[in-house]
């Protein structure tokens, strides 16, 4: 790759003609020491689900102990954000476990000892309500997905200045027979990454799930974004988890102001 | 198809985009919300103030400028970008006053700058400004002005406008609510812009800096504190 002197990026051609066979070969073959550090690679990077305090494994016991109608997940911090001040607010929110994983890109090395802050994803149940939450598929439950995405993604004719952001679009499984609150997302948009995958792994299992995307301009944490959200409140699947409305904004602010982090390129 | 037209500035998309002005409206959409708001008698430019780190001086961190002793600005975006702008309208706003000895028009400066970011726009090997501009002042007519400019080096005159995050959910409350009665006295129109301020504000409203010139008489700026249902001011300081 090259830039012009106009600024484009175009594909140089290369000079150096084809590799040499001998460095190819030896590329390929692999010592018992490249092995052995792909492993130890591999056993690093595995996803672990922990039982909240005693670190033991969680899967065995989650099919076991809690059987779930509702299944919520939120991803991104704009929807987690929404999520802990508006549903987890209400109501007694127990931590059963949390998921721990570690890659290449985590700033800490050691992988035995993550703290409870650095958990990839935690797992909450409502305490008077055991039933909502769960890991497994089982019949009569529910999956709602939320996640945020930016505007820019959204492909439409109109120009994205005149877009009403943010705005909520829908995409649900074929079970899913609710309506949802919002417009559902159009063709050509598509759904990315982990959203993508557990709502088409719902949609093979039969299991009723519905994804709520929100387009924002701002995908750090935005009292707007966050506030998006809340048509979502009224449907079915989050009905009786929220109670206190205006206590929930007041914590949702706080939230706000003890995560800014200022960036001096913008202002 | 806007990948192949998107990296260099002077060339077109095959239907009329220049992708990269279009970014750099994004980028402006990046920096914290400002309105100004033209009243009968006042102009006033409301930004919140954004919170500083622990160790940095807060006096160096400004998001609204003085051009001259009758023009300010507020920007939002990049503030590199910003710092470069403002520097050149303050020169042309003293050498204006050196040779033809009267002191700048908003509208004249404001040229000034939206001429400038339309020339980053054309040059290869460059890019746009990442910045969108409010400038507010009186002319020695005595007549208020809001000129608002964005990337692509268009200007137009505005009673009341936002620019930066939220800016779209700040205008259609500006709609709404910028009435005659609304700017007809001076405090009405600075409660305007702390209302149209407070729809979209992170802090919940206990940090907007505004900027207020009143005809004939020099720039202000002060703090405020506001809640949802009235504010009171916190301390007042001379823009230098």
């Amino acid at each position: 790759m090259a830039a012009t002197f106009f600024g484009e990026v175009v594909k140089a051609p290369c000079r150096a003609g084809t590799e040499d066979e001998e460095e190819e070969e030896e590329g390929r073959r692999e010592t018992p020491e490249d092995r052995e550090v792909r492993q130890q690679l591999a056993r690093k990077r595995e996803v672990r689900l922990l039982r909240r305090q005693t670190k033991t494994s969680l899967e065995v016991s989650l099919l076991e102990k809690y059987p779930c109608s509702k299944f919520i997940i939120a991803i991104g911090n704009n929807a987690v954000a929404f999520l802990s001040s508006f549903v987890m607010n209400s109501g007694v929110w127990e931590e059963v476990g949390c998921a721990k994983l570690w890659n290449e890109w985590c700033r800490t090395a050691d992988t035995t000892h993550l703290s409870s802050t650095e958990a990839f994803c935690g797992f909450y149940h409502l305490k008077s309500n055991p039933s909502v939450f769960g890991s497994c598929p089982r019949k009569n439950m529910q999956i709602t997905i939320l996640t945020c995405r930016h505007v820019t993604d959204y492909k439409t004719l109109e120009s994205t200045g005149s877009l009403p952001s943010p705005f909520l679009k829908a995409l649900k499984t074929q079970n899913f027979k609710d309506p949802a609150c919002c417009p559902l997302l159009e063709q050509p948009n598509i759904v990315h990454d982990l959203p993508a995958a557990v709502l088409s792994y719902c949609q093979v299992w039969k299991i009723p799930a519905i994804l709520y995307l929100c387009y924002t301009d701002v995908m750090k944490l935005d009292l707007m974004t966050v506030e998006a959200f809340k048509p979502i409140l009224s449907t079915r699947s989050l009905k009786g988890l929220v109670k206190n409305i205006p206590q929930s904004t007041e914590i949702l602010k706080k939230l706000m102001t003890t995560n800014e982090i200022q960036s001096n390129i913008y202002t | 198809m806007a990948s192949r037209y998107d990296r260099a500035i002077t060339v077109f998309s095959p239907d009329g985009h220049l992708f990269q002005v279009e970014y750099a409206q994004e980028a402006v959409k990046k920096g914290s919300t400002a309105v100004g708001i033209r009243g009968t008698n006042i102009v006033v430019l409301g930004v919140e103030k954004k919170s500083v780190a622990k160790l940095q001086d807060e006096r160096t961190v400004r998001k609204i400028c003085a051009l001259d002793d009758h023009v300010c600005m507020a920007f939002a975006g990049l503030t590199a970008d910003a710092r470069v702008v403002i520097n050149r309208a303050r020169v042309e706003c003293q050498s204006h006053k050196l040779t033809v000895e009267d002191p700048v028009t908003v509208e004249y400066i404001t040229r000034f700058i939206a001429t400038l970011k339309q020339k980053y726009t054309q040059s290869n090997g460059r890019r746009p400004f990442g910045i969108s501009a409010l400038i507010v002042g009186f002319d020695d007519d005595g007549i208020p002005r809001l000129y608002q400019t964005d990337p692509s080096g268009t200007y137009h005159a505005w009673k009341a406008n936002a620019i930066g995050r939220s800016a779209k959910t700040v205008r259609e409350f500006l709609e709404k609510n910028y009435t005659e009665d609304a700017i007809a006295s001076d405090n009405e129109a600075i409660k305007l812009a702390i209302k149209a301020l407070l729809e979209v504000v992170q802090s919940g409203g206990k940090n907007i800096e505004l900027a207020i010139i009143r005809r004939n008489q020099p720039l202000k700026v002060t703090l405020w504190e506001a809640e949802a249902d009235g504010s009171r001011e916190v301390r007042s300081s001379k823009l230098t």
